[in-house]
């Protein structure tokens, strides 16, 4: 996240009523294109729609598409979106390329504004096994327990001592052989 | 947020209180077991800014054991900040001062030194003998393990225990002990 993006609203990843899972509704709702008939900064757009605006209108019938020719203003475009989103962009000065590239890309939009997101994915599911807690995978009898705690007072038990393991020896050797028994 | 989501958020974010017996305890050693209960650093919740710790209280801090001479040669410094204000305090004598001292301090090294390590330190409670206060005691959800067995010393065997004991060999009843 650079400077230029401090004052950019933050989200989530989503899309409108899980848009593209069996079906697909466009999401551009119309178009409005202005610009002027005389300028030269309009002559990429003119150029456009000279040669490619019908074939855009119709493969998508989905989409409005207005012209405004505005005496000696330039040139712009507006999308307005399904969710009632707006968004401006001027074409000053584009190529016929540009207006292309950029109307194609207000086209393919979901109209939910541009923003910085905070994880790129998201899930409506984020867990089946439950979420954790302090008590997960701890032992019920810690819930009634009562503090200091016999076994928990102790260190962990890695097995008997030498010293433990030496007595057992003692007296198993005692059980063979009483006659090892010390004389007390 | 629903009921039900918002009785599970208390109950991730709930903060536990856990025991621990410093009882003839290394008090470093067990400062780094402590601290990340301390900091929240043993959740899988965990985030650098997640106020997750949990509450810690330590009893029989009087009872720590230092390693070797440590109590001799262990040397706490503090300056008052004027002219000839340091001071050079020796282990022994600090504890004799205030049984709670090395035990926080060295908690404190123990956390990493950023902003929340004094609220972090908020959450430890260190009680010089075995008993604590009602209120806190009615808190503890939980006990941390030591990590030093006690010994058991030769006055709490029995004298039974202590003749029964093994022995490789016995003295001469005129050996002079010294």
């Amino acid at each position: 996240m650079s400077n230029s993006h401090l004052f950019l609203p933050s989200g989530f990843i989503r899309t409108p009523l899980q848009n593209g899972l069996g079906r697909y509704i466009p999401q551009l709702q119309r178009i409005t294109i202005k610009f002027c008939k005389s300028h030269g900064g309009s002559r990429g757009v003119r150029d456009f729609i000279e040669s490619d605006l019908m074939e855009f209108a119709k493969t998508n019938p989905g989409t409005v598409v207005y012209l405004k020719p505005r005496r000696h203003r330039s040139p712009c475009m507006v999308a307005e979106y399904l969710n009632g989103e707006r968004e401006y962009l001027s074409c000053h000065e584009f190529s016929r390329d540009e207006v292309y590239k950029w109307l194609s890309y207000m086209c393919t939009r979901s109209g939910i504004p541009v923003m910085r997101f905070r994880k790129y994915q998201h899930t409506d599911y984020p867990t089946i096994q439950g979420v954790w807690n302090p008590f997960t995978h701890q032992a019920p009898e810690i819930n009634v327990a009562e503090f200091p705690h016999e076994v928990l007072s102790k260190p962990i038990n890695h097995g008997p001592t030498a010293t433990e393991q030496l007595i057992e020896i003692f007296k198993k050797t005692q059980l063979e052989d009483p006659a090892n028994k010390p004389p007390n | 947020m629903s009921a039900t989501k918002r009785v599970q958020q208390w109950s991730t974010f709930s903060r536990m209180w856990y025991l621990y017996d410093a009882q003839w305890q290394d008090p470093f050693h067990s400062a780094k077991i402590l601290s990340p209960y301390l900091t929240g650093q043993n959740k899988p919740i965990y985030h650098p800014l997640n106020d997750c710790g949990d509450h810690v209280v330590v009893i029989n801090s009087r009872e720590i054991a230092l390693r070797g001479d440590e109590w001799k040669k262990r040397v706490y410094f503090h300056h008052t900040g004027y002219p000839r204000g340091a001071s050079w305090t020796l282990a022994w004598e600090l504890h004799q001062k205030d049984p709670k001292m090395i035990m926080r301090k060295a908690v404190y090294k123990a956390i990493a030194s950023n902003l929340i390590r004094r609220t972090c330190m908020e959450r430890l409670h260190i009680y010089p003998g075995s008993e604590i206060p009602e209120e806190i005691k009615s808190n503890l959800s939980g006990q941390i393990r030591p990590i030093m067995p006690v010994p058991k010393r030769l006055q709490e065997y029995s004298k039974e225990e202590i003749d029964n004991y093994p022995k490789v060999f016995d003295f001469p009843n005129d050996y002079v002990l010294r």
